[in-house]
Protein backbone atom coordinates (compact mmCIF):
# COMPACT_ATOMS: atom_id res chain seq x y z
CA UNK A 1 0.00 0.00 0.00
CA UNK A 2 0.99 3.57 -0.51
CA UNK A 3 1.07 4.10 3.24
CA UNK A 4 3.71 1.45 3.82
CA UNK A 5 7.00 2.60 5.28
CA UNK A 6 8.80 -0.32 3.68
CA UNK A 7 9.68 1.76 0.63
CA UNK A 8 12.57 3.38 2.44
CA UNK A 9 14.15 0.05 3.38
CA UNK A 10 17.49 -0.35 1.61
CA UNK A 11 17.06 2.88 -0.29
CA UNK A 12 19.94 4.53 1.54
CA UNK A 13 22.57 1.84 1.21
CA UNK A 14 25.34 3.95 -0.30
CA UNK A 15 27.35 6.94 0.87
CA UNK A 16 25.58 9.39 3.12
CA UNK A 17 22.59 7.07 3.20
CA UNK A 18 24.47 4.30 4.97
CA UNK A 19 25.18 6.65 7.86
CA UNK A 20 21.52 7.57 8.19
CA UNK A 21 19.84 5.79 11.07
CA UNK A 22 16.39 4.23 10.66
CA UNK A 23 15.01 7.04 12.82
CA UNK A 24 16.56 9.67 10.56
CA UNK A 25 14.96 8.09 7.50
CA UNK A 26 11.61 9.03 9.00
CA UNK A 27 12.50 12.66 8.37
CA UNK A 28 12.28 12.17 4.61
CA UNK A 29 9.79 10.77 2.18
CA UNK A 30 10.90 7.49 0.59
CA UNK A 31 13.51 8.07 -2.10
CA UNK A 32 11.74 5.68 -4.48
CA UNK A 33 8.54 7.71 -4.40
CA UNK A 34 10.41 10.99 -4.81
CA UNK A 35 12.43 9.57 -7.69
CA UNK A 36 9.32 8.32 -9.48
CA UNK A 37 7.72 11.76 -9.35
CA UNK A 38 10.94 13.45 -10.53
CA UNK A 39 11.01 11.21 -13.59
CA UNK A 40 7.58 12.47 -14.61
CA UNK A 41 9.11 15.93 -15.05
CA UNK A 42 12.01 14.78 -17.23
CA UNK A 43 12.52 13.40 -20.72
CA UNK A 44 12.61 9.62 -20.94
CA UNK A 45 16.34 9.46 -21.60
CA UNK A 46 17.26 11.71 -18.69
CA UNK A 47 19.01 10.25 -15.66
CA UNK A 48 18.97 11.38 -12.05
CA UNK A 49 22.03 11.13 -9.84
CA UNK A 50 21.75 9.69 -6.34
CA UNK A 51 22.72 12.97 -4.71
CA UNK A 52 20.08 14.84 -6.72
CA UNK A 53 17.40 12.47 -5.45
CA UNK A 54 18.61 12.84 -1.88
CA UNK A 55 18.71 16.62 -2.18
CA UNK A 56 15.11 16.71 -3.39
CA UNK A 57 14.14 14.41 -0.49
CA UNK A 58 15.53 17.01 1.91
CA UNK A 59 13.86 19.85 0.01
CA UNK A 60 10.44 18.17 0.26
CA UNK A 61 10.74 17.70 4.02
CA UNK A 62 11.77 21.33 4.31
CA UNK A 63 8.74 22.32 2.20
CA UNK A 64 6.39 20.38 4.49
CA UNK A 65 7.92 21.93 7.62
CA UNK A 66 7.89 25.41 6.07
CA UNK A 67 4.20 25.32 5.16
CA UNK A 68 3.20 23.49 8.35
CA UNK A 69 5.00 26.03 10.53
CA UNK A 70 3.15 28.93 8.94
CA UNK A 71 -0.20 27.13 9.19
CA UNK A 72 0.48 26.22 12.82
CA UNK A 73 1.24 29.85 13.69
CA UNK A 74 -2.08 30.88 12.16
CA UNK A 75 -3.99 28.26 14.17
CA UNK A 76 -2.37 29.44 17.38
CA UNK A 77 -3.26 33.07 16.66
CA UNK A 78 -6.85 32.00 16.13
CA UNK A 79 -6.85 29.74 19.22
CA UNK A 80 -7.51 26.63 17.18
CA UNK A 81 -5.79 23.31 17.83
CA UNK A 82 -6.26 21.43 14.57
CA UNK A 83 -4.49 22.26 11.31
CA UNK A 84 -6.83 21.66 8.38
CA UNK A 85 -6.58 21.86 4.62
CA UNK A 86 -7.62 25.49 4.40
CA UNK A 87 -4.85 26.48 6.81
CA UNK A 88 -2.32 24.81 4.54
CA UNK A 89 -3.70 26.56 1.47
CA UNK A 90 -3.55 29.90 3.26
CA UNK A 91 0.05 29.23 4.29
CA UNK A 92 1.03 28.38 0.72
CA UNK A 93 -0.46 31.63 -0.53
CA UNK A 94 1.33 33.60 2.19
CA UNK A 95 4.66 31.95 1.40
CA UNK A 96 4.51 32.53 -2.34
CA UNK A 97 3.12 29.26 -3.66
CA UNK A 98 0.02 30.78 -5.22
CA UNK A 99 0.35 28.58 -8.30
CA UNK A 100 -0.22 25.51 -6.15
CA UNK A 101 -3.39 26.75 -4.48
CA UNK A 102 -5.73 26.69 -7.46
CA UNK A 103 -5.24 23.00 -8.36
CA UNK A 104 -5.17 22.02 -4.70
CA UNK A 105 -8.44 23.80 -3.93
CA UNK A 106 -10.20 21.63 -6.48
CA UNK A 107 -8.44 18.57 -5.11
CA UNK A 108 -9.48 19.34 -1.53
CA UNK A 109 -13.06 20.05 -2.56
CA UNK A 110 -13.36 16.71 -4.33
CA UNK A 111 -11.83 14.93 -1.37
CA UNK A 112 -14.37 16.47 0.99
CA UNK A 113 -17.20 15.47 -1.33
CA UNK A 114 -15.94 11.90 -1.31
CA UNK A 115 -15.55 11.96 2.45
CA UNK A 116 -19.19 12.99 2.66
CA UNK A 117 -20.13 9.92 0.64
CA UNK A 118 -17.90 7.74 2.80
CA UNK A 119 -19.59 8.97 5.97
CA UNK A 120 -22.84 7.44 4.77
CA UNK A 121 -21.14 4.22 3.71
CA UNK A 122 -19.19 4.06 6.96
CA UNK A 123 -22.28 3.05 8.92
CA UNK A 124 -22.56 -0.15 6.94
CA UNK A 125 -18.96 -0.93 7.81
CA UNK A 126 -19.67 -1.05 11.54
CA UNK A 127 -21.17 -4.52 11.34
CA UNK A 128 -18.37 -6.70 9.93
CA UNK A 129 -15.04 -5.46 11.34
CA UNK A 130 -13.03 -7.16 8.62
CA UNK A 131 -9.99 -4.97 9.21
CA UNK A 132 -9.23 -6.85 12.43
CA UNK A 133 -6.92 -9.83 12.69
CA UNK A 134 -7.53 -12.80 10.41
CA UNK A 135 -9.00 -14.88 13.22
CA UNK A 136 -11.44 -12.17 14.26
CA UNK A 137 -12.31 -11.53 10.64
CA UNK A 138 -13.01 -15.20 10.10
CA UNK A 139 -15.28 -15.37 13.14
CA UNK A 140 -17.04 -12.18 12.07
CA UNK A 141 -17.58 -13.59 8.63
CA UNK A 142 -19.12 -16.74 10.06
CA UNK A 143 -21.26 -14.68 12.38
CA UNK A 144 -22.48 -12.45 9.57
CA UNK A 145 -23.15 -15.42 7.32
CA UNK A 146 -25.12 -17.20 10.02
CA UNK A 147 -27.13 -14.13 10.95
CA UNK A 148 -27.89 -12.63 7.56
CA UNK A 149 -30.00 -13.53 4.54
CA UNK A 150 -28.16 -14.42 1.30
CA UNK A 151 -28.41 -10.77 0.27
CA UNK A 152 -26.27 -9.97 3.28
CA UNK A 153 -23.40 -11.89 1.76
CA UNK A 154 -23.34 -9.54 -1.20
CA UNK A 155 -23.25 -6.56 1.12
CA UNK A 156 -20.48 -8.35 2.95
CA UNK A 157 -18.37 -8.40 -0.19
CA UNK A 158 -19.15 -4.77 -0.85
CA UNK A 159 -17.83 -3.85 2.56
CA UNK A 160 -14.55 -5.57 1.85
CA UNK A 161 -14.09 -3.49 -1.27
CA UNK A 162 -15.07 -0.27 0.43
CA UNK A 163 -12.66 -0.66 3.32
CA UNK A 164 -9.50 -0.79 1.19
CA UNK A 165 -6.65 1.70 1.33
CA UNK A 166 -6.53 4.79 3.48
CA UNK A 167 -9.87 4.27 5.16
CA UNK A 168 -8.83 0.78 6.18
CA UNK A 169 -6.09 2.21 8.35
CA UNK A 170 -8.48 4.59 10.07
CA UNK A 171 -11.15 1.90 10.38
CA UNK A 172 -8.72 -0.53 11.92
CA UNK A 173 -7.65 2.05 14.46
CA UNK A 174 -11.25 2.67 15.49
CA UNK A 175 -12.24 -0.98 15.73
CA UNK A 176 -9.02 -2.25 17.27
CA UNK A 177 -10.03 -1.37 20.82
CA UNK A 178 -13.55 -2.75 21.12
CA UNK A 179 -12.65 -5.97 19.34
CA UNK A 180 -10.34 -7.15 22.09
CA UNK A 181 -12.60 -7.13 25.19
CA UNK A 182 -14.85 -9.82 23.80
CA UNK A 183 -16.99 -11.06 20.92
CA UNK A 184 -20.07 -9.45 22.41
CA UNK A 185 -18.85 -5.98 21.44
CA UNK A 186 -19.36 -6.72 17.74
CA UNK A 187 -23.11 -6.54 18.00
CA UNK A 188 -23.69 -4.10 15.13
CA UNK A 189 -25.71 -5.38 12.17
CA UNK A 190 -26.41 -4.08 8.68
CA UNK A 191 -30.01 -3.19 8.09
CA UNK B 1 14.46 26.68 -37.74
CA UNK B 2 12.28 28.51 -35.23
CA UNK B 3 9.27 26.46 -36.29
CA UNK B 4 11.22 23.23 -35.97
CA UNK B 5 12.42 24.20 -32.52
CA UNK B 6 8.90 24.92 -31.38
CA UNK B 7 7.61 21.64 -32.74
CA UNK B 8 10.44 19.73 -31.11
CA UNK B 9 9.75 21.54 -27.88
CA UNK B 10 6.07 20.74 -27.91
CA UNK B 11 6.64 17.12 -28.79
CA UNK B 12 9.16 16.73 -26.02
CA UNK B 13 7.01 18.46 -23.45
CA UNK B 14 3.85 16.58 -24.34
CA UNK B 15 5.27 13.10 -24.73
CA UNK B 16 7.75 13.44 -21.88
CA UNK B 17 10.08 11.46 -24.12
CA UNK B 18 12.92 12.15 -26.52
CA UNK B 19 15.51 14.87 -26.07
CA UNK B 20 14.56 18.48 -25.52
CA UNK B 21 15.76 20.79 -28.29
CA UNK B 22 19.21 21.43 -26.87
CA UNK B 23 20.68 20.38 -30.21
CA UNK B 24 18.34 22.89 -31.82
CA UNK B 25 19.67 25.65 -29.60
CA UNK B 26 23.23 24.62 -30.46
CA UNK B 27 22.33 24.67 -34.12
CA UNK B 28 20.96 28.17 -33.75
CA UNK B 29 24.17 29.37 -32.16
CA UNK B 30 26.22 27.69 -34.88
CA UNK B 31 24.11 29.24 -37.63
CA UNK B 32 25.23 32.72 -36.56
CA UNK B 33 23.40 35.60 -38.21
CA UNK B 34 19.61 35.36 -38.28
CA UNK B 35 19.33 32.88 -35.42
CA UNK B 36 17.65 33.99 -32.18
CA UNK B 37 19.96 34.35 -29.16
CA UNK B 38 20.29 31.07 -27.21
CA UNK B 39 19.18 32.58 -23.93
CA UNK B 40 15.94 33.80 -25.44
CA UNK B 41 15.24 30.30 -26.69
CA UNK B 42 15.84 28.78 -23.27
CA UNK B 43 13.70 31.42 -21.61
CA UNK B 44 10.79 30.69 -23.92
CA UNK B 45 11.33 26.99 -23.38
CA UNK B 46 11.12 27.29 -19.62
CA UNK B 47 8.06 29.50 -19.68
CA UNK B 48 6.28 27.20 -22.06
CA UNK B 49 7.15 24.10 -20.06
CA UNK B 50 5.96 25.61 -16.80
CA UNK B 51 2.74 26.89 -18.37
CA UNK B 52 2.02 23.45 -19.76
CA UNK B 53 2.91 21.92 -16.41
CA UNK B 54 0.38 24.02 -14.47
CA UNK B 55 -2.29 23.63 -17.12
CA UNK B 56 -1.79 19.87 -17.07
CA UNK B 57 -1.97 19.77 -13.28
CA UNK B 58 -5.30 21.58 -13.27
CA UNK B 59 -6.74 19.11 -15.75
CA UNK B 60 -5.30 16.05 -14.04
CA UNK B 61 -6.55 16.99 -10.59
CA UNK B 62 -10.06 17.48 -11.94
CA UNK B 63 -10.10 13.82 -12.90
CA UNK B 64 -9.04 12.51 -9.52
CA UNK B 65 -11.67 10.20 -8.09
CA UNK B 66 -9.61 8.00 -5.80
CA UNK B 67 -7.88 9.56 -2.79
CA UNK B 68 -6.49 6.28 -1.50
CA UNK B 69 -3.71 5.78 -4.02
CA UNK B 70 -1.13 8.41 -3.23
CA UNK B 71 2.26 8.94 -4.72
CA UNK B 72 3.57 9.61 -1.22
CA UNK B 73 2.95 7.83 2.10
CA UNK B 74 0.56 9.77 4.32
CA UNK B 75 1.97 8.44 7.58
CA UNK B 76 5.41 9.77 6.73
CA UNK B 77 4.01 13.19 5.78
CA UNK B 78 2.18 13.33 9.09
CA UNK B 79 5.36 12.42 10.95
CA UNK B 80 7.28 15.21 9.25
CA UNK B 81 4.50 17.68 10.12
CA UNK B 82 4.55 16.55 13.76
CA UNK B 83 8.31 17.05 13.99
CA UNK B 84 7.41 20.65 14.83
CA UNK B 85 6.58 20.59 18.54
CA UNK B 86 4.12 23.46 18.14
CA UNK B 87 1.97 21.33 15.87
CA UNK B 88 -0.65 19.61 17.98
CA UNK B 89 -3.54 18.19 15.98
CA UNK B 90 -3.74 17.55 12.25
CA UNK B 91 -6.98 16.93 10.39
CA UNK B 92 -7.24 13.87 8.14
CA UNK B 93 -7.34 16.04 5.03
CA UNK B 94 -4.01 17.78 5.74
CA UNK B 95 -1.61 14.91 4.85
CA UNK B 96 -3.74 14.10 1.81
CA UNK B 97 -3.54 17.68 0.61
CA UNK B 98 0.21 17.68 1.27
CA UNK B 99 0.66 14.50 -0.73
CA UNK B 100 -0.54 16.36 -3.80
CA UNK B 101 1.21 19.63 -2.89
CA UNK B 102 4.54 17.82 -2.48
CA UNK B 103 4.07 16.18 -5.84
CA UNK B 104 3.60 19.61 -7.45
CA UNK B 105 6.65 20.89 -5.56
CA UNK B 106 8.86 18.00 -6.70
CA UNK B 107 7.70 18.40 -10.29
CA UNK B 108 8.35 22.16 -10.37
CA UNK B 109 11.74 21.85 -8.69
CA UNK B 110 12.75 19.07 -11.08
CA UNK B 111 11.64 20.97 -14.19
CA UNK B 112 13.60 24.04 -13.14
CA UNK B 113 16.63 21.91 -12.26
CA UNK B 114 16.58 20.11 -15.59
CA UNK B 115 16.93 23.40 -17.45
CA UNK B 116 20.27 23.91 -15.74
CA UNK B 117 21.44 20.44 -16.73
CA UNK B 118 20.45 21.18 -20.33
CA UNK B 119 22.39 24.43 -20.32
CA UNK B 120 25.46 22.41 -19.39
CA UNK B 121 24.77 19.81 -22.10
CA UNK B 122 24.22 17.01 -19.59
CA UNK B 123 21.62 14.23 -19.58
CA UNK B 124 22.02 13.45 -15.87
CA UNK B 125 20.39 15.65 -13.24
CA UNK B 126 22.92 16.49 -10.54
CA UNK B 127 22.90 18.15 -7.15
CA UNK B 128 24.22 21.43 -8.51
CA UNK B 129 21.26 21.57 -10.91
CA UNK B 130 18.96 21.49 -7.88
CA UNK B 131 21.10 24.17 -6.26
CA UNK B 132 20.84 26.33 -9.37
CA UNK B 133 17.05 26.04 -9.45
CA UNK B 134 16.90 27.00 -5.78
CA UNK B 135 19.05 30.11 -6.22
CA UNK B 136 17.13 31.18 -9.32
CA UNK B 137 13.62 30.85 -7.89
CA UNK B 138 12.36 33.26 -5.24
CA UNK B 139 9.81 30.94 -3.68
CA UNK B 140 12.60 28.43 -3.06
CA UNK B 141 14.55 30.82 -0.82
CA UNK B 142 13.71 28.73 2.22
CA UNK B 143 15.80 25.91 0.74
CA UNK B 144 19.15 27.71 0.54
CA UNK B 145 20.41 25.91 3.64
CA UNK B 146 19.80 22.53 2.00
CA UNK B 147 22.54 22.95 -0.59
CA UNK B 148 26.13 23.28 0.62
CA UNK B 149 28.13 26.43 -0.06
CA UNK B 150 30.41 24.83 -2.61
CA UNK B 151 27.39 24.05 -4.77
CA UNK B 152 26.41 27.70 -4.55
CA UNK B 153 29.99 28.76 -5.27
CA UNK B 154 29.83 26.80 -8.51
CA UNK B 155 26.76 28.80 -9.40
CA UNK B 156 28.49 32.04 -8.53
CA UNK B 157 31.30 31.15 -10.90
CA UNK B 158 28.79 30.31 -13.60
CA UNK B 159 27.10 33.64 -13.03
CA UNK B 160 30.38 35.29 -13.98
CA UNK B 161 30.59 33.17 -17.09
CA UNK B 162 27.07 34.05 -18.19
CA UNK B 163 27.95 37.73 -18.21
CA UNK B 164 29.71 37.04 -21.49
CA UNK B 165 27.29 34.44 -22.77
CA UNK B 166 23.99 32.86 -21.82
CA UNK B 167 22.36 34.67 -18.90
CA UNK B 168 21.98 32.49 -15.86
CA UNK B 169 18.77 33.69 -14.25
CA UNK B 170 15.26 33.76 -15.65
CA UNK B 171 12.29 35.75 -14.32
CA UNK B 172 9.60 33.74 -12.55
CA UNK B 173 6.82 32.77 -14.91
CA UNK B 174 4.12 35.36 -15.35
CA UNK B 175 5.96 38.02 -13.36
CA UNK B 176 7.68 41.18 -14.60
CA UNK B 177 11.46 41.08 -14.57
CA UNK B 178 12.95 41.47 -11.12
CA UNK B 179 9.67 41.48 -9.23
CA UNK B 180 9.72 39.55 -5.97
CA UNK B 181 7.15 36.84 -5.41
CA UNK B 182 5.66 36.23 -2.00
CA UNK B 183 7.90 37.70 0.65
CA UNK B 184 11.64 38.20 1.23
CA UNK B 185 13.94 35.36 2.21
CA UNK B 186 13.04 33.86 5.56
CA UNK B 187 16.60 33.34 6.80
CA UNK B 188 18.44 36.66 6.54
CA UNK B 189 20.69 35.63 9.43
CA UNK B 190 22.28 32.76 7.54
CA UNK B 191 24.17 35.12 5.28
CA UNK B 192 24.20 32.60 2.45
CA UNK B 193 23.12 35.24 -0.05
CA UNK B 194 25.19 38.25 -0.88
CA UNK B 195 22.11 39.66 -2.59
CA UNK B 196 18.61 38.35 -3.36
CA UNK B 197 18.36 36.26 -6.54
CA UNK B 198 16.02 38.70 -8.24
CA UNK B 199 18.60 41.47 -8.02
CA UNK B 200 21.26 39.11 -9.30
CA UNK B 201 18.98 38.33 -12.18
CA UNK B 202 18.56 42.00 -13.04
CA UNK B 203 22.30 42.53 -12.91
CA UNK B 204 23.05 39.56 -15.14
CA UNK B 205 20.25 40.43 -17.53
CA UNK B 206 21.52 43.97 -17.99
CA UNK B 207 25.06 42.72 -18.50
CA UNK B 208 23.84 40.20 -21.03
CA UNK B 209 21.78 42.84 -22.83
CA UNK B 210 24.91 44.95 -23.32
CA UNK B 211 26.89 42.02 -24.64
CA UNK B 212 26.72 41.87 -28.43
CA UNK B 213 28.51 38.58 -28.89
CA UNK B 214 25.85 35.97 -28.15
CA UNK B 215 26.62 33.97 -31.23
CA UNK B 216 30.23 33.49 -30.25
CA UNK B 217 29.41 32.64 -26.63
CA UNK B 218 27.98 29.15 -26.73
CA UNK B 219 29.31 26.30 -24.62
CA UNK B 220 32.78 27.79 -24.38
CA UNK B 221 31.56 30.84 -22.50
CA UNK B 222 29.54 28.69 -20.13
CA UNK B 223 32.53 26.59 -19.23
CA UNK B 224 35.00 29.43 -18.85
CA UNK B 225 35.48 30.75 -15.33
CA UNK B 226 36.50 34.35 -15.78
CA UNK B 227 35.83 35.07 -12.11
CA UNK B 228 33.55 37.98 -12.88
CA UNK B 229 30.78 38.18 -10.27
Amino acid sequence: MADSDNDSGGAHNGGKGSEMSPREQDRFLPIANVSRIMKKALPANAKISKDAKETVQECVSEFISFITGEASDKCQREKRKTINGDDLLWAMTTLGFEDYVEPLKGYLQRFREMEGEKTVAARDKDAPPLTNATNSAYESANYAAAAAVPGGIMMHQGHVYGSAGFHQVAGGAIKGGPAYPGPGSNAGRPR
Amino acid sequence: METNNQQQQQQGAQAQSGPYPVAGAGGSAGAGAGAPPPFQHLLQQQQQQLQMFWSYQRQEIEHVNDFKNHQLPLARIKKIMKADEDVRMISAEAPILFAKACELFILELTIRSWLHAEENKRRTLQKNDIAAAITRTDIFDFLVDIVPRDEIKDDAALVGATASGVPYYYPPIGQPAGMMIGRPAVDPATGVYVQPPSQAWQSVWQSAAEDASYGTGGAGAQRSLDGQS
